[in-house]
């Protein structure tokens, strides 16, 4: 047990410290997501009550954009310099090693988004009950987005144009975006917003049980 | 004792033929060397082996057990060497020797410094991989061989972009681990001086092995 753990540990702080050192990825994502978000307010002018309403929801599709640019590049250099061969082959399960890759990937990008997007919202002035939501949301949804990219990066590694990705996992986070949105309306509103957390939560168990042994399974193929 | 045999393989690429009917056995102490021409199928064949790819017909078994069946059994046993090295460009040469460590499960402490003076590159620890020439990055991938406690290796092209010195540490490693009981299968073009242990061959190409 003590090995599995750490060989998770390994994978996971290799796959931190590629993503601190080749940093232009990592960045680029990021930055993309924050000139999003703040196009809006510069087109639909800074009126409150109307970036209360959509700042959330963009917010959520800036978010889902930026994880399809950022996406592209966690396996890629492992099909690049052949460690991926490594991985495949190695004595511990395969599921376990992409799992700490997929956490890495969370850490590096959803992490930061979570803390960019609820500084955004401190900068447009949304109101409390909004910014809840919206934290409470993104911290269910980002590894979601996670999770399902992972599959679909791996099928689509090698692959010309990030294109196919994006147009593989847009409609696969609808569900997400969709109980997304409604909590933070919902909040807006002053209801609860329980029943799409739960919903949320829910989702983010079946990724987690599914999407890695899915992603495992992909990459094998993927090789042969 | 262990043995490793490939039943009746057959790998079809591009409607091509690369081998068929193809049965090797092989058991402790054994070294073999694939040969033939490029694109005559001695890369998939060494891929079909270790279990990265599928062949299109037949069988690999492992101490007669099915490898597909016993995955993990056999991928413990087992060493890949593709022609990358697998060694990540932005990582310090001993922290790509750190993940080796890790992922060949080996609990033993190892002197990295140690293993690196062996294979001709001392003192390179600290230094980016992205800074090193390309025949020492093809050694910082080779320390796996001094890294790993698997018994059947699979090297593929293991003395491209090594130099006369760099080729004669890895045929000194090779030898010694047969010698030991290890299993070793490698591709290469070039000549091999290996007078003092008994070498299989096979070739692959048209005129079939």
């Amino acid at each position: 047990m003590l090995e599995y753990i750490n060989i998770f540990y390994v994978i996971f702080k290799r796959d931190l410290t590629l993503t601190f050192r080749e940093k232009t990825d990592f960045i680029n994502s990021l930055a993309f997501f924050i000139i999003i978000v703040l196009l809006f307010p510069l087109t639909f002018g800074s009126k409150s009550e109307l970036l209360n309403t959509i700042i959330p929801g963009i917010i959520w599709i800036s978010a889902l954009l930026a994880t399809c640019l950022s996406l592209e590049t966690i396996f890629r250099s492992d099909f690049e310099d052949g460690s991926i061969e490594q991985l495949v082959l190695n004595r511990y399960p395969l599921i376990l090693l992409v799992s700490a890759k997929i956490l890495a990937h969370w850490i590096t990008f959803g992490i930061p988004i979570i803390v960019i997007s609820l500084t955004l919202g401190v900068i447009l002035s949304l109101s409390n009950e909004i910014m809840m939501a919206l934290f409470i949301t993104l911290i269910l949804g980002t590894p979601i987005l996670s999770l399902l990219g992972s599959v679909m990066a791996v099928l689509t590694m090698g692959l010309h144009g990030s294109m196919l990705l994006s147009i593989l996992i847009l409609p696969l986070s609808m569900p997400v975006l969709i109980f997304s949105t409604i909590a933070i309306q919902n909040a807006s509103l002053g209801l609860p917003i329980i029943a799409e957390t739960y919903f949320l939560a829910g989702i983010l168990i079946l990724a987690i049980t599914l999407a890695p042994i899915a992603a495992a399974s992909a990459l094998r193929i993927r090789l042969s | 004792m262990s043995k490793f045999s490939i039943n009746n393989l057959e790998c079809v690429r591009q409607n091509n033929i690369l081998f068929q009917g193809l049965n090797i056995t092989i058991k402790d102490h054994g070294l073999l060397q694939i040969n033939g021409a490029n694109g005559s199928g001695k890369s998939s064949l060494l891929q079909i082996c270790s279990g990265l790819i599928e062949p299109t017909a037949g069988e690999i078994l492992w101490n007669d057990k099915n490898t597909k069946k016993y995955r993990y059994e056999f991928q413990s046993n087992i060493l890949y060497l593709g022609h990358t090295n697998a060694i990540k460009s932005s990582l310090t040469v001993e922290e790509n020797m750190k993940v080796m460590h890790a992922m060949a499960g080996t609990k033993s402490k190892i002197d990295y410094s140690i293993i690196l003076e062996k294979i001709g590159i001392p003192n390179t620890n600290e230094i980016l991989t992205c800074n090193i020439s390309a025949g020492q990055k093809r050694r910082v991938g080779l320390t796996r061989l001094f890294i790993s406690k698997s018994k059947l290796w699979f090297l593929d092209e293991p003395f491209n972009a090594l130099d006369e010195q760099g080729k004669k540490i890895i045929e000194k490693i090779i030898i010694k681990h047969c010698k030991n009981g290890g299993i070793v299968f490698f591709t290469t073009h070039q000549e091999m001086e290996i007078n003092n242990y008994p070498l299989q061959n096979i070739h692959l190409g048209n005129n079939n092995a």
